[in-house]
């Protein structure tokens, strides 16, 4: 009989057992983390044969009563066999028993409709696993080891460049994305070199040093900016002047001292006289302004009342009412605010007015038709520099040239400066002889017939495609003594300075590393809390907070137009910068990583006010606001979150399910079996009109579904009175009402958003266990392995003793082994 | 960046800024572009096209298979808009890329289906750093038929996005797995661009005078031989594993320091203008598409690639459609469930994407090339790594190959495998490179050749 089942159980194995940690696991009692091993009864020696001998440790009677079962030699299932184990020294095989941790720690194992102990069983053999397996990594640390060369992405490049040469570039026109593994983009193993790659990377080098240093004359190019398309242009948008509307303002970097052309141009319609710009009752003014500077107005006549006047302007005139809308202007070089704003109130028809958040219709050639009425910006395009009247002053000239050669005598000692100050921020490491001999060679050939700034050109250029620079470098100290040895201090710099800024360490943190001082307890700590104060600290959010929620996946989420027509541009980035806002002061205020998903306060302008109905928020600027509807609390109750796990056209209690236990919880799901129909897009004619909850009912009817719905569909379907961007509602859209009430595998009940969160927080360890799993493979860009584990444990435990404060994390990932310490190449 | 085989006169760059976005504007400088093969001996060009997330067919509703085979066949729904180059198709179907299926590897049906299309390779199931495939067919060819052209080809990409995002990966593969068609080698994955203009710059460089931009070439040498010492010195001070990635890095210098050799070469020759450079990412699939194909006409008529690669998407994508009336994710729409109504809407989407491919077609016909035109002189494959995507299937691939191959193909005609003998797509992959010219013995796991030209295989 015993057999049966477990030869059945090896044919649904893939599923079942793949199915990692569940939810069940929520409603578990979980081993207080002080709870020190000593206590646990003396590790038996005896070998876990079922033949045992004399007295068995409790851990092993669980097991042998449990799991050798089906876990022996004989069955093998899930190719696991612990019968032959000693469960006296998992130390030997750390690499199974975390597995078996793992699917303990979900309660994922024994097997629905197997025997089971109790919860107090239960998790003496967790907590019994789970200390020793920390003790005997105090005996054989394993740092793990991320690859000796690891590539800069994306945005690592663009940050380095910024604090190398104060310039900011367009890195996604310059170098193609970074493939993503683990949920990183990131990590050191995938970042590969190739030929397209390497061709980038010198196309870049020459036009960021060209900006940078200004020794060449530059041939005019042409940057083209679009308003996106779903953006209302009725209202003053963020950043532009009060009493204008409309229209964008672009952070520009002119390259050189001289004259730019801007031109602009209007949306047309998309529907009856296509092609035209539309017409409108009083005249429209579009204003061009530089740092705040007027340069030029734009202006559109009024089209005339019915009966008074001329004619209105029609037709291909109407067309070209914009067609020399262009102006020269002379320009310095340097970063400025390119501004375009109408300077009157919205032109738009009543109807326009009335409902004040419908959208453009999407759709057209970048928003360049539409079929809302009125004078709406499209696109603004600069150009230049015609007339080069030389480099100017700018931030970048200012950080480079730190000294200046008074004759030709001094050109080399100066040139060996600047190159020296540079090499050693863009290496990250105290220079050497090596280095300056290349970028004085390059500095040569680029003086040689040209000027002194022309040589400094050739070598930053140069120091762009240098593997020093691309590359981070971890080189294995000479003295060989044992298999694991301390990075030094300059490497412990890069990686710290990756970690919290994704850019390249500041002279402080250099100097502290060159000093020999970086990894002593108090002086890390103290750069640590330095770094995350920064403003630089943001780049944690945008990278990884942006990846481990998925808000970078806002912008291709194309909400039906037909399903709520009042999703706009303003309301998608209104959803990011609310979540990044939160999670900033989250990190920011060192508040406890629990308020992720139970602050009371959020940050709204009017736009999201309006879409979370709270009352009395004007303006465009993001504030702080307390959050007063208990269901609105927290990461769950955000639109992006909400939005980012719906269709563009329904609500998804599944992706919202899996999307909460993968990121939120730590228990990747496997992806379903093969053959499985989508769910009715509308219910047939002859059936009744079905709730979301009925009909996802169907996952469950399924033994092979219900295995992983039983988890997904309960959390999901608790978010179901938010529609598909993140809107409260009561009804579904077959009016319906809403059901939130749900019930996990265990039995345990709970009812919508609140009590969702009321499940999680009475967990805290699960999140914040998920939490640092996915920033420390961020922190080190590499996938972690079984020997990560004691680390992650250590840093909860530690978090756990401090309320979970984010520093808590922070610093127990920079303290931990993996971040501190590394394997040798075997 | 670097290349042009184009002598540029300095241009202007507002002159018809106002279109930047539209093709039309590159359709103008057509007269311009002559050539570049001698009518004795025309270049054989190739182009691989992706489709992903499968095609609208199962068991019972068939919307993309001919019926009858040989050169007596119906075009299909979803390819009647191919009808006006019938005599330029060879349709082949019963096709299977077995290396896409699990072999003991679990989920990952579309991860698999991607990284196999091309290699007939099974992809090492891996996040880490030992990612392992195949070397791609169109990596092969451009490597022999790249030999002479600035660049050995080109990987594109019809999506709003540059890459896949997180989440949307399956478990246990690295995302770079999905991310392209194009492998170097087995461990180098090529980057695909969405980006018309970085596109357009690669093909035709950043401006300047002929002499600037021979100054520019010489300078980037002179940059990557310095390059190459440090990397030689960097080697010395690093462990023996680690020294495979510094080959990757010299290697990926060498061949641009070929492509700038080969840039100099051309660039004496020729003083051919060159368009205007498109500005963005249009945001219509159609627009976006259109564009992308414009700069691969371009790149074939000026001989600056000959071979290209092009996803229409990436495996898993849930771009919707509004422009014709699909407002379903691409990849929920895939699993139509076997409801004809699903599969029904399912087949416009593919029609839509064939109607795009048949637009690339009749700007090669019309282009002149030798004593034919650019159709005549290239090979085409469109189609997916997925029959019926409800159930994953990698058998009975959804392929039709266009094009005459330099005299190589004769078209108009249904090769009909039997989809039970799982012939694998690979000897299509082989034969299709023996047509340009380009000879392996093997490639992935494929058994032999494909008789094109007779029908005495069926």
């Amino acid at each position: 009989m015993r057999r049966r089942v477990c030869s059945a159980l090896v044919g649904a194995s893939t599923l079942v057992l793949t199915a990692s940690v569940c939810l069940v696991a929520l409603t578990a009692q979980q081993p207080a983390p002080e709870q020190p091993a000593p206590e646990q009864p003396a590790p038996s020696p005896v070998p876990a044969a079922p033949a045992a001998a004399a007295v068995l440790s409790p851990q092993q009677l669980t097991l042998n009563r449990y799991c050798i079962g089906c876990h022996n030699q004989r069955a093998k299932t899930a190719g696991l066999a612990l019968d032959t184990l000693d469960l006296g020294h998992v130390g030997e095989h750390p690499e199974i028993w975390e597995k078996v941790v793992q699917k303990l720690n979900g309660k994922l194992m024994p097997p629905g409709g197997r025997p089971r102990p109790d919860e107090a069983t239960y998790a003496k053999l967790t907590s019994y696993l789970e200390a020793s397996l920390d003790e005997a990594a105090i005996a054989n640390a394993n740092p793990g080891r991320t690859e000796a060369l690891h590539r800069l992405n994306r945005a690592e490049y663009r940050n380095a460049v910024r604090d190398l040469l104060a310039v900011d570039i367009d890195v996604s026109s310059m170098l193609p994305a970074d493939d993503i593994s683990y949920g990183f983009d990131n990590i050191a193993g995938v970042q590969r070199m190739s030929p397209t790659l390497m061709e980038r990377y010198i196309a870049a080098a020459e036009k960021i040093s060209t900006v940078a240093v200004g020794a060449s004359a530059l041939p005019p190019t042409t940057d083209n900016f679009i308003v996106p398309p779903e953006l209302r242009q009725d209202d003053r948008l963020d950043t532009l002047p009060f009493g204008t509307r409309g229209g964008t303002a672009v952070h520009y970097t002119f390259p050189r001292d001289g004259i730019y052309n801007v031109r602009v141009q209007l949306t047309r319609n998309a529907g009856a006289s296509f092609d035209d710009i539309p017409s409108f009752y009083s005249p429209q003014r579009l204003e061009l302004s530089v740092d705040d500077t007027p340069i030029h107005v734009f202006e559109l006549p009024a089209e005339p009342a019915k009966g008074a006047g001329p004619a209105a302007v029609q037709g291909t005139a109407r067309r070209a009412l914009d067609s020399d809308w262009q102006v020269r202007f002379e320009a310095k070089a340097g970063p400025r605010t390119v501004a375009l704003t109408f300077l009157n109130r919205t032109p738009a028809l009543l109807e326009n007015l009335l409902e004040p958040f419908e959208k453009p219709v999407p759709g057209g050639s970048n928003g360049y038709y539409t079929t809302q009425k009125g004078a709406y910006l499209h696109s603004v395009a600069i150009s230049g520099p015609y007339e080069d009247n030389g480099p100017g002053q700018t931030p970048s000239r200012e950080r480079i040239f730190i000294c200046r050669p008074a004759g030709v005598g001094e050109e080399t000692r100066c040139a060996t400066k600047i190159l020296s100050a540079l090499a050693r921020r863009a290496f990250r490491r105290p220079v050497q002889d090596a280095d300056l001999e290349t970028l004085l060679a390059f500095y040569q050939e680029g003086r040689s017939g040209a000027s002194f700034e022309a040589g400094i050109e050739r070598a930053v250029e140069g120091l762009l495609v240098s593997p020093e620079f691309l590359y981070r470098i971890e080189r294995e100290p000479a003295a060989a003594s044992g298999s694991i040895y301390r990075i030094s201090d300059v490497e412990l710099a890069s990686r710290l300075s990756f970690f919290l800024w994704s850019s390249i360490p500041d002279d402080a943190l250099l100097e502290a590393a060159s000093g020999g001082t970086l990894h002593t307890p108090g002086v890390l700590d103290r750069q640590v809390r330095r770094m995350l104060a920064d403003p630089r600290a943001e780049a944690l959010v945008n990278n990884f907070v942006g990846q481990w929620l998925f808000l970078r996946n806002l912008p291709t989420i194309l909400p039906d137009p037909r399903k709520d027509p009042d999703f706009d541009e303003g309301l998608r980035q209104g959803f990011r910068r609310e979540t990044e806002l939160f999670t900033g002061s989250v990190i920011r205020e060192d508040r406890s990583l629990l308020d992720l998903l139970n602050a009371n306060y959020t940050f709204v302008n009017e736009r999201l006010a309006r879409h979370y109905g709270i009352p009395n928020i004007y303006g465009t600027h993001f504030r702080r606001v307390e959050v007063t509807d208990d269901n609105r609390r927290g990461l769950l109750g955000q639109g992006s979150v909400l939005t980012i796990t719906s269709f563009p056209n329904r609500t998804s209690p599944v992706v919202r399910g899996k999307w909460i236990l993968e990121n939120l919880l730590g228990s990747p799901l496997p992806p379903p079996p093969p053959d499985v129909p989508t769910l009715k897009e509308k219910p047939n004619a002859a059936d009744e009109e079905l709730s979301m909850r009925d009909r996802i009912a169907q996952h469950r009817a399924s033994p092979v579904c219900a295995a992983c719905h039983a988890m997904m569909d309960p959390l999901g379907l608790s978010l179901e009175n938010y529609d598909f961007v993140g809107k409260w509602r009561t009804a579904d859209e077959a009016l319906i009402s809403i059901d939130a009430s749900g019930t996990l595998p265990d039995g345990t009940k709970f009812e919508g958003p609140a009590g969702l969160r009321k499940v999680l927080l009475d967990h805290p360890d699960h999140f914040v266990r998920t939490f640092t799993e996915k920033m420390l493979t961020y922190a080190l860009g590499r996938g972690l392995e079984y020997y990560d584990m004691p680390a992650v444990r250590k840093i909860v435990r530690g978090a756990a003793g401090n309320d979970y404060r984010a520093s808590a994390v922070i610093l127990g990932i920079v303290d931990s082994l993996p971040f501190q310490m590394r394997r040798r190449e075997s | 960046m670097i290349v042009t085989k184009m002598a540029l006169p300095r241009r202007t760059f507002l002159r018809g800024l106002g279109a930047a976005f539209a093709l039309p504007l590159l359709d103008a400088m057509v007269p311009a572009f002559s050539s570049v093969a001698s009518a004795a001996k025309p270049i054989c060009r190739l182009g691989f096209i992706y489709v992903p997330n499968g095609v609208a067919m199962n068991d019972a509703l068939n919307f993309w298979t001919p019926k009858g085979s040989g050169t007596n066949f119906e075009l299909s729904r979803i390819l009647t808009p191919l009808a006006p180059y019938r005599d330029r198709l060879t349709v082949v179907s019963g096709l299977a890329q077995k290396q896409g299926e699990s072999q003991g590897d679990g989920n990952g049906e579309h991860t698999r289906a991607c990284a196999t299309w091309l290699n007939g390779v099974h992809p090492k199931k891996t996040e880490g750093a030992d990612i392992r495939l195949g070397t791609t067919a169109d990596q092969i060819a451009a490597a022999q038929l790249g030999k002479e052209t600035v660049l050995p080809s080109m990987e594109m990409i019809s999506s709003e996005l540059d890459l896949v995002l997180g989440g949307q990966c399956e478990a246990g593969y690295s995302c770079a797995y999905m991310n392209t068609v194009s492998w170097q080698s087995p461990t180098t994955p090529l980057p695909v661009e969405n980006n018309p203009s970085v596109v357009f710059e690669r093909l035709f460089g950043v401006g300047g005078t002929p002499e600037e931009r021979l100054d520019r070439m010489r300078k980037k040498r002179s940059l990557l031989d310095r390059v190459n010492n440090d990397l030689a010195r960097l080697q010395r001070s690093l462990g023996p594993s680690d020294r495979a990635r510094i080959a990757e890095y010299l290697e990926a210098v060498r061949e641009v320091e070929r492509r700038i050799q080969a840039a100099e070469r051309q660039s004496a020759e020729s003083t051919l203008p060159v368009p205007d450079r498109p500005i963005g990412i249009p945001v219509r699939f159609d627009e976006h598409l259109k564009l992308l194909y414009d700069l691969q006409w371009l790149a074939y008529q000026g001989d600056l690639t000959r071979v290209f690669s092009l996803m229409y998407g990436r495996e898993l994508n849930s771009r919707s459609f509004p422009e014709i009336g699909i407002s379903d994710p691409h990849h929920g729409l895939s699993h139509h469930g076997d409801k004809p109504e699903q599969l029904e809407k399912f087949s416009r989407l593919n029609t839509y994407q064939v109607e795009l491919f048949a637009y690339f077609l009749e700007k090669l016909r019309s282009t002149p090339d030798g004593d034919g035109n650019l159709l005549d002189n290239t090979i085409l494959l469109y189609g997916g790594a997925m029959s019926n995507p409800n159930v994953h299937l990698h058998v009975n691939l959804p392929l039709v190959v266009a094009g005459g191959g330099a005299g190589s193909l004769k078209g108009g005609r249904h090769l009909a495998f039997n989809p039970a003998d799982g012939v694998p797509m690979t000897n299509l992959l082989v034969s299709l490179l023996d047509k340009a010219g380009v000879t392996v013995d093997q490639l992935g796991d494929s058994t032999g050749r494909l008789n094109l030209d007779t029908l005495a295989d069926l």
